[in-house]
């Protein structure tokens, strides 16, 4: 008897998971900018899936690199085929963490996620300062920051060095409904 | 003796403990882990209905000299120069650069995402020409649509050069010549495309009674990306039926395509003079080699200018 013990407190573990609550953004909207005085670059993409598990204050988000849309087709073409390599890395994804959040808090609070961003194959160590509304049953998390074309990888040739942002600004908002699964 | 074994037995006992505990933690942790995990999971699961085409089997409009699946977009004009240059067989000239030269000038327009329009005129036979071209299918990555593009292409041109032949009658009718292509084409992997154009001209103008007036032909096309802006490309097509008064051979193009911004440089080694359709696919006189007249230099070169704005609401893009 002493012996099931522990397979009846993982079963426990286990069990609790499917039960505790989860809200999930299915359009949620990504858009990034570069600023240049050759020209200004913005693309947004309006089908980024986000998920949050209100219980442990988990937080993932993954989007499709071509959905997004911008200003000239071609420049679609060329983010796709020529900086993010789409065929090869077809998502970018975000894992982390909600740091002192409580669900329950009605109204507005501020806090920090915390997670990893992998995209072009590379991932890094985010912390995003992200403001979290509560309304009618509802969340939105929205935000900005900026983050270095370098760090990914991407290979810009020297002729368009002048046309692309070293900094690039990213903003996001999510809204979330309870999830059904 | 005995309490000896007592103690033997207080630590077996100690051990299975530290093992359940061991265990336990082990347990836990992964429970944790399959947690992370899932987030990730749901939303994998949630996304995988969204339809994924490939883009771009082709940089452009163009492989080589012959036309690709590849429409523009709505809204693009696009003005494409075409140059092909070579030399007489003769072994001194005193021409600058190059013996000969024939360019096409031409304005194509994506009238939607699927359909593309083009009128040109070429120096060299005085060709005019106009095309329309729609894409039908679209290849999709994932599993459950096309595995390939098919894109359909239909030209006109016009011969408006002086007949010196007076055996040959000929109006503005019999001047027309068409082509319809059906072209069909799949990226193989992110850097290889590979394309076949089946094809049927119609020509109005005949050298002799015993040519055919309509050919059928079959194109080759393929293009390999060396690097992110640089791909080398290729081309062929054969006619079943060539011309019988004069030996024709298929026109065939090495190349690289070399895009950058906004534009677009094709360069290519070819025997084919002409860039319409129905003029290289049928009247290529001379075969693929190094020596002169044969070898044509050929560079093209495309600029694109958006008409359409791609993101609905204007306020955007202004210094934050």
């Amino acid at each position: 008897m002493s012996k099931l013990i522990p397979f009846f407190f993982v079963f426990m573990c286990y069990g609790q998971q499917p039960s505790k609550e989860k809200i999930i953004a299915r359009q949620g909207q990504v858009s990034f900018f570069s600023y240049t005085s050759v020209e200004n670059i913005k693309a947004e993409n309006n089908q980024v899936l986000s998920i949050i598990d209100l219980a442990s204050n988990e937080i993932a988000v993954s989007m499709l690199m071509n959905a997004f849309i911008f200003e000239k087709a071609l420049m679609r073409e060329h983010f796709n085929e020529s900086y993010i390599e789409s065929d090869l890395y077809p998502k970018a994804t975000f894992e982390g963490e909600i740091l002192d959040f409580d669900p329950n808090f009605e109204g507005e609070q501020t806090k920090i996620v915390k997670g990893t961003f992998s995209m072009h194959g590379v991932s890094k160590e985010l912390e995003i300062k992200t403001k979290i509304e509560y309304i009618q049953g509802g969340y939105i998390l929205s935000g900005t920051f900026e983050t270095l074309v370098e760090d990914y990888n991407i290979n810009i040739p020297p002729l368009l060095r002048g046309n692309i942002a070293k900094t690039i600004s990213v903003d996001f908002r999510f809204e979330y409904r309870p999830y059904e699964s | 003796m005995q309490k000896r074994f007592l103690w033997i037995l207080d630590l077996n006992i100690d051990l299975m403990k530290a093992r359940k505990t061991v265990f336990l933690l082990i347990l836990f942790g992964t429970a944790n882990f399959v947690g992370a995990q899932d987030l990730l999971d749901i939303l994998e699961d949630e996304g995988k209905d969204i339809p994924q085409y490939s883009l771009a089997t082709f940089k452009s409009t163009r492989i080589s000299f012959g036309h690709s699946i590849e429409t523009r977009k709505k809204g693009i004009l696009e003005i494409f120069a075409a140059n092909r240059f070579w030399n007489t067989p003769s072994l001194r000239t005193q021409s600058f650069a190059a013996d000969r030269l024939s360019s096409r000038i031409a304005l194509e327009y994506g009238i939607s995402n699927r359909l593309s329009t083009g009128i040109g005129g070429t120096t060299f036979d005085g060709l005019f020409d106009t095309y329309l071209k729609y894409k039908l299918v679209q290849q999709r990555k994932d599993k459950k649509g096309s595995p390939i593009s098919i894109t359909l292409f239909q030209n006109a041109s016009y011969f408006s050069e002086a007949i010196a032949d007076n055996s040959i009658q000929d109006n503005f009718a019999k001047r027309l010549s068409f082509t319809t292509q059906l072209l069909i084409a799949k990226k193989i992997s992110p850097k290889f495309s590979l394309q076949i154009a089946p094809s049927f001209i119609h020509r109005g103008l005949r050298a002799s009674q015993d040519d055919p007036n309509n050919h059928v032909a079959l194109g080759f096309g393929g293009r390999y990306k060396l690097g992110h802006h640089i791909s080398f490309v290729s081309e062929y097509y054969t006619v079943f039926n060539p011309v019988k008064s004069r030996d024709t051979y298929g026109p065939f193009s090495l190349g690289i395509n070399w895009e950058i911004g906004d534009v677009m440089l094709q360069f290519m080694l070819t025997n084919a003079v002409n860039m319409v359709e129905d003029a290289f696919i049928t009247q290529t006189y001379n075969n693929f080699n190094f020596r002169n007249p044969n070898l044509n230099f050929g560079f093209n070169a495309t600029y694109i200018i958006h008409f359409k704005r791609g993101l609905k609401n204007k306020e955007q893009i202004k210094k934050p």
